[in-house]
């Protein structure tokens, strides 16, 4: 018989229709769909997450797997109302203005839609309005920005500023290519060195 | 000569220095202040760049144009611009459908930016080719696949196995064509810079992608050329596999430990070049650290089958006397080695009486240099200020302070100077690594007479 934890590894897998299969499977079995989320889902992600951090899964194969698990999710969430949704908390991101570089970034949504935060994505080249609209909205606890350039980095201190400038009470949250922890802590943010490290210190930061 | 030094290195000989090659892509432009896209675009400022490159930094080898995205816009990508930054590729023609590009679309001679290119590096060739050994750097295969069908590519990687092989054959073709325009052109080196790499794993790169670029280096090597294989990212664990396609050399930044990734390519009697850190060293370090960096790397490291380079494209506006230190702790390590435990040993004890500058009976122009005998930004810097001394004659005085004894180091602490080589008039900091022209320096201090 089929087992809610028996999802994770068709996550793991990047199986997509083995996910659709065996998600509709369990939601005819009368299966709570949060318990679907959290314990087959999200827990196969945690793996992913794991497993790239270590050097054990690399980016095609994390795509696959957030692919399926995006796939069970579109299942599940129509039949769970909005307030039942498991939130760790609402984190808004971006790869700041200038800059086109994505692939991080999306790696970073991802995963941090995989652990349980509700992740307002801003895409590429976004500026500073941007950001604090979608915080004041939202409601945010977290910014989280990207860069890939060195040039486009020094951009973050003008996001921070406005955010600052506007009162707002979020943490921030930073990493690309050319970033390390001591210049993110000179900008008053936190490092995180990949899309895993992004979900342990968003989890730190709303704890 | 230091093009030797670069060809024997690649080629696995024993040679008596360790090469250096600065990646002075949108940052030679800075030398001469040109914005990242007119070095980019227009031949006559970029082949004017590496001149100041080759003149300042004195590499023993140098590309002529470090941007990724030449072969992507022929493809049809559309680029976003930058002033400090090579372009973004914004659009991929072949996102949302699995098709190999025609053969066709293979980059000719004349198209984009490549008549451009290839003339600067026939004019870099003739101007520098002699002593310098040029590089040319290419799209790697992978991340030109990326640019074409964006970031679909990596769920093709598992999804479509076939058509993922079927694209890079095509990538590797356009490869073949830019090796064949540069080489002829007069490059010493072809570099496939393929930052991607770093994002697949070893096991996809084996199946898909080692034996598309063991063709492609074999090309290079057909054509008389020697070859690269440049990786972005911490590719630590594809060291192996990229040995495994055979280039001349690898060139890693600092994501990879060079100690540890040195003994794989050893292994493989394959040349490694790297890793000066980009930003944390280069762009945001001081001329202490970058030389400390270097002299720690070259006391720890094999120096056979080893080429220094900073980690990848450097940073547009790198201080020039940090890369200025970063040469002279390569050419002149024991030197270095000295000015380091000199500036350490140093304390304020050291009696340094600075000039009365309010009262002084005529101009006084100071000159802070590394050591202008050996270090080549400095003696043009020295070269440059003593013109004045040839406009004006005695009407001033020109001292000059030298990194290489204890009391110039402490005079250099104590008036404060940030850069090597700066020149002060009277006190105040005139020039900073840049060197005056004739014109700007007589109407400088032709106003302090």
């Amino acid at each position: 018989m089929l087992k809610i934890a028996d999802l994770g590894q068709f996550v793991i897998d990047g199986d997509e229709q083995g996910i659709i299969d065996h998600v509709n499977l369990l939601i005819e079995a009368k299966t709570d769909p949060i318990a679907i989320i959290n314990e087959g889902l999200l827990s196969g992600m945690n793996v992913v997450g794991e497993k790239f951090k270590n050097g054990d899964m690399f980016v095609p194969e994390v795509l696959m797997a957030a692919r399926a698990m995006n796939a069970g999710m579109a299942i599940v969430k129509p039949l769970i109302a909005d307030q039942d949704m498991p939130s760790l908390g609402t984190i808004v991101i971006g790869t700041v203005k200038g800059d086109l570089h994505d692939i991080g970034k999306n790696l970073v949504v991802m995963m941090l839609e995989s652990a349980g935060f509700k992740v307002v994505d801003l895409g590429i080249d976004a500026k500073v309005e941007q950001f604090v609209a979608a915080v004041k909205e939202h409601k945010a606890d977290i910014v989280g920005m990207s860069a890939m350039l060195t040039t486009t980095m020094t951009y973050m201190q003008e996001v921070i500023k406005a955010c600052q400038d506007e009162g707002l009470s979020v943490k921030y949250l930073v990493g690309g290519a050319p970033l390390s922890p001591a210049y993110s802590e000179k900008l008053g943010a936190i490092y995180a060195a990949d899309a895993s490290g992004a979900v342990d210190t968003a989890k730190a930061l709303t704890a | 000569m230091g093009k030797d030094l670069i060809l024997k290195t690649l080629r696995h000989e024993t040679v008596n220095e360790v090469p250096w090659v600065p990646f002075s892509g949108v940052h030679a432009g800075f030398l001469k202040g040109y914005t990242a896209r007119e070095v980019l675009t227009d031949g006559d400022k970029l082949f004017e760049s590496l001149m100041e490159v080759h003149k300042l930094y004195t590499p023993d080898g140098m590309p002529v144009i470090f941007d990724l995205q030449i072969e992507a816009e022929i493809l049809g990508c559309e680029l976003l611009w930058a002033e400090d930054n090579p372009p973004s590729v914004m659009s991929h023609p072949y996102a949302g459908e699995l098709t190999v590009p025609c053969k066709c679309k293979i980059p000719k001679i004349t198209d984009g930016r490549i008549p451009m290119v290839v003339d600067v590096m026939k004019r870099v060739k003739a101007a520098v080719g002699e002593d310098t050994a040029l590089y040319g750097l290419i799209c790697g295969p992978v991340t030109l696949a990326s640019h074409i069908r964006g970031s679909e590519f990596f769920m093709d990687i598992v999804m479509y196995p076939e058509f993922v092989k079927e694209l890079v054959g095509f990538c590797v073709e356009v490869c073949n064509a830019m090796s064949s325009y540069y080489i002829e052109a007069g490059m010493d080196v072809i570099a496939l810079v393929d930052p991607l790499i770093s994002q697949i794993s070893p096991k996809s790169i084996e199946a898909l992608f080692m034996e598309p670029f063991q063709v492609a280096f074999d090309f290079i090597r057909s054509k008389g050329a020697l070859s690269s294989f440049f990786v972005c990212g911490d590719a630590t664990v594809q060291m192996d596999v990229m040995c495994r396609t055979n280039p001349d050399g690898i060139s890693i930044d600092e994501n990879v430990n060079i100690y540890e990734a040195k003994k794989i390519t050893d292994h493989y009697n394959i040349t490694i070049g790297g890793n000066i850190p980009l930003t944390t060293t280069l762009l945001f370090g001081n001329q202490q650290d970058n030389m400390k960096y270097i002299v720690d790397m070259l006391d720890n490291i094999d120096h056979h089958n080893l080429i220094v380079s900073p980690g990848c494209d450097m940073p547009y506006n790198v201080p020039i006397d940090n890369t200025v230190a970063t040469v002279q702790a390569i050419k002149q390590t024991e030197t270095v080695r000295k000015m380091i435990e000199n500036y350490e040993a140093v304390d304020e004890d050291i009696p340094v009486e600075l000039p009365d500058y309010e009262n002084l009976e005529k101009p006084l122009i100071e000159i802070f240099t590394l050591d202008s005998a050996t270090c080549a930004a400095c003696t043009y810097m020295v070269k440059g200020i003593l013109l004045a001394e040839e406009e004006f004659g005695d009407q001033v005085e020109i001292k000059e302070y030298k990194y290489t004894n204890k009391v110039d180091i402490a005079r250099t602490k104590k008036m404060g100077v940030q850069h090597l080589p700066s020149a002060y008039i009277n006190g105040e900091l005139k020039w900073s690594s840049m060197i005056p022209s004739k014109q700007e320096l007589i109407e400088v201090v032709g106003q302090y007479l």
